[in-house]
């Protein structure tokens, strides 16, 4: 069962690298919320309420619904609705996207004997999502689509440390969570600052401070 | 309680300037907090040395020990003389009420977060705030609303949050390298280390390197830094460099402590050596190409930062030599990014070729320049001097000769090209300046010529902490060297 997610988590990201609509990487990123609470659920041994609620609020919560409708807002004000042109064509990226979920199935194969208390596919799936998404982040172009690469590598090292069956304090797990909404809280805003200071949404206009420029 | 005084002060300051919004209370405020901040890292610090117990609710989760209470310390004192400047600062800058709360409300969870940064007990926990850093800086970064400061807001909130993620990765191998260690405690990840597996725990290191390295300032994941650090009020970026990057490391050295431990460190020194000659080289190249001064003074961090990696990869004498630099570094570095926040007050610019003489507009200013040069270009009586005497002297001992050959011939290149625009910067012509001042709405000065005062305030920190360093740099006194013995054994 938990294999299986996992195998629709590491899909998911192949959807969203051979995609350039906003509204599709939000729903991928939903549905991620919620593969993330099924797999938690799959791989939970003994019940306890208080870590219970407070990862389904994580992830169905906070995942699944509040990020992407924060997310949907910028993009909507933005009117942001496709990233064109990134830096190489779709089609690649998802040959790319493609040889680094296979190169972590094949890495977790190999880990299996190492892995101790770990779930060997998950494992992999999460180390490609992470490289998946710090490759995503380099080659598109707009800064919102920078954000929701990091919210899907932040997603990426949540199956991770998912797949490590050991449990983090809930003192931790709650400043894992706000920190990682702060951080896209506050992404968000700058975002909205940088497409109203200088009139575009790439991160190729982000060039006013350099070594070799008069910055001020 | 004493340790949970200095983490619930700032956020009760914070709520209290969120309601009243007074600039009647924000300065007093941040005074007062870092007045009993540096009392009780006095305090903590008389704790550590004489073995007296320290007690309190949250005591699992923060604590001292004599390896962080020497980063509380340069906290401490740090924070204090920024927050004298940052008195004369506002002063000047003439800021808002609002802005002014706000500002306070920023600098005051800022501290909060690098206070639980290096007094956490737990790897995790340490890490979630170490984010915050990030997150409670970012708004200082933007604070001058400028076009720059929304690129390196940005930039820096972006690259340090998917570094520090990175860093997480590192936290999540290190769990599986631990196998039955069901713990993240520092104490307990140390007496366990025998049992931790090698390879696992190599893996974890090069991802907690890279991630937390981000937010050090190390090459080459430094990009962020020269952007942050330029764009940023003078105090802010003293607090950016002088501290923070120490918080980090500190992080860096708990882990690298842990390899150590395990035995298996040559991976992590290798990576480490690798990461502050590269360091190095960075500086060397750039401190040529740049034309802002306080771009320079960022480079010139990083330069420092690679030598306080350098020092504790290479072991023996060379950690204490690190510890050392680690502290006045920090010291010199506040001092360095003070003056030049007085620099930018009398001359309103950042360019370096814009900036003549100094020492006929503001003589004291134009001095102070110059000696936070000497200071931090290890000239004795700098201690820097001694730290990096004594890590050439590690490296012929142990037989590097080729990186020490590296060392100071890049050091070489570094302390000449820094050279060059200070003495450019502080003698020579009193050129009037032709600068555009339209990017710096709010700060701009209309009227061309006309002198700016300084409050007195922006000159007595840096005095005393050159003071400080100098004499330090010709006599080291017992109680620090013990300090600084007894926190190179936690390496």
């Amino acid at each position: 069962m938990e294999n299986t997610l996992a195998l629709l988590f590491g899909l998911t990201m192949l959807s969203m690298s051979a995609t350039s609509r906003m509204k599709s990487y939000l729903k991928m990123l939903s549905i991620q919320g919620l593969l993330l609470f099924l797999i938690f659920y799959a791989f939970m041994e003994q019940f306890n309420a208080l870590n219970f609620c407070f990862l389904a609020f994580e992830t169905l919560g906070v995942k699944m619904i509040i990020i992407p409708l924060f997310i949907w807002r910028i993009i909507k004000k933005g009117k942001i609705y496709r990233d064109t042109s990134p830096s190489i064509p779709k089609f690649y990226s998802l040959v790319a996207a493609t040889i680094i979920l296979f190169s972590g199935f094949v890495f977790s194969v190999f880990l299996k004997k190492m892995l101790i208390n770990t779930n060997p596919l998950s494992f992999g799936v999460a180390l490609s999502t992470i490289i998946i998404s710090l490759f995503f982040i380099t080659i598109r172009k707009k800064v919102i689509t920078g954000v929701i690469g990091y919210i899907m590598m932040e997603n990426g090292i949540f199956l991770l440390s998912l797949s490590v069956e050991k449990e983090m304090p809930i003192i931790v797990n709650m400043g894992i969570l706000l920190d990682l909404f702060i951080a896209v809280f506050i992404l968000g805003l700058l975002v909205k600052r940088i497409s109203r200071t200088f009139e575009d949404n790439d991160m190729d206009s982000l060039k006013v401070l350099k070594d070799s420029v008069d910055d001020n | 309680m004493i340790i949970e005084f200095l983490l619930i002060f700032p956020l009760i300051g914070s709520i209290l300037l969120l309601i009243f919004k007074s600039r009647n209370i924000a300065r007093p405020l941040l005074f007062l907090y870092s007045i009993s901040y540096f009392l009780t890292s006095i305090y903590l610090c008389y704790c550590i040395h004489s073995n007296i117990k320290i007690g309190g609710l949250l005591k699992i989760y923060f604590a001292v020990d004599p390896l962080n209470i020497v980063f509380l310390l340069i906290l401490s004192i740090v924070f204090l003389a920024v927050s004298i400047y940052n008195d004369g600062y506002v002063k000047v800058s003439d800021m808002k009420k609002s802005k002014l709360s706000y500002y306070s409300i920023g600098i005051l969870l800022f501290i909060f977060s690098m206070t639980g940064t290096i007094l956490s007990t737990n790897m995790a926990l340490s890490w979630v705030f170490i984010e915050a850093t990030t997150l409670t800086s970012a708004y200082l970064v933007y604070f001058e609303r400028t076009k720059q400061s929304i690129e390196a807001a940005w930039k820096y909130v972006f690259i340090c949050s998917i570094g520090i993620s990175l860093g997480f990765v590192g936290i999540i191998l290190l769990t599986i390298a631990t196998a039955d260690i069901n713990s993240l405690f520092f104490s307990e990840l140390y007496n366990h280390s025998a049992y931790i597996n090698k390879t696992w725990l190599n893996l974890a290191f090069v991802f907690f390197l890279i991630g937390i390295g981000t937010k050090v300032g190390l090459a080459p994941v430094h990009s962020y830094l020269p952007e942050t650090l330029s764009v940023s009020p003078a105090p802010i970026s003293a607090l950016l460099s002088a501290v923070l990057h120490n918080a980090a490391f500190l992080l860096i050295i708990r882990f690298f402590h842990i390899t150590v431990l395990a035995g298996n460190s040559g991976y992590g020194r290798t990576l480490m050596i690798a990461m502050g000659v590269m360091s190095l080289f960075v500086t060397a190249v750039y401190i040529f190409t740049v034309k802002n001064y306080k771009r320079m003074l960022a480079y010139s961090s990083i330069e420092n930062m690679g030598i306080i990696a350098l020092g504790i990869a290479l072991g023996g004498t060379a950690i204490i030599a690190a510890m050392i630099h680690l502290v006045f570094h920090s010291l010199i570095k506040t001092s360095f990014f003070l003056t030049a926040g007085n620099i930018f007050k009398i001359f309103k610019t950042k360019r370096t070729n814009e900036v003549h003489s100094i020492i006929k507009r503001d003589k004291l200013t134009g001095w102070l320049w110059i000696a936070c040069f000497i200071g931090i270009a290890g000239i004795p009586p700098s201690p820097l001097f001694v730290s990096e005497f004594l890590m050439v002297k590690e490296m012929i001992s142990s037989r590097h000769f080729l990186l020490m050959a590296v060392f100071l011939i890049l050091l070489t290149i570094i302390i000449f090209g820094m050279a060059k625009r200070i003495i450019y910067m502080s003698c020579g012509k009193d050129i009037p300046n032709t600068h555009n001042h339209d990017d710096f709405e709010g700060y701009a000065d209309k009227e061309e010529h006309k002198p700016v005062l300084l409050s007195p305030l922006m000159y007595v920190p840096q005095i005393i902490l050159l003071l400080i360093s100098a004499l330090a740099g010709l006599y080291m006194p017992g109680i620090l060297s013990k300090l600084l013995e007894q926190a190179s054994l936690l390496i």
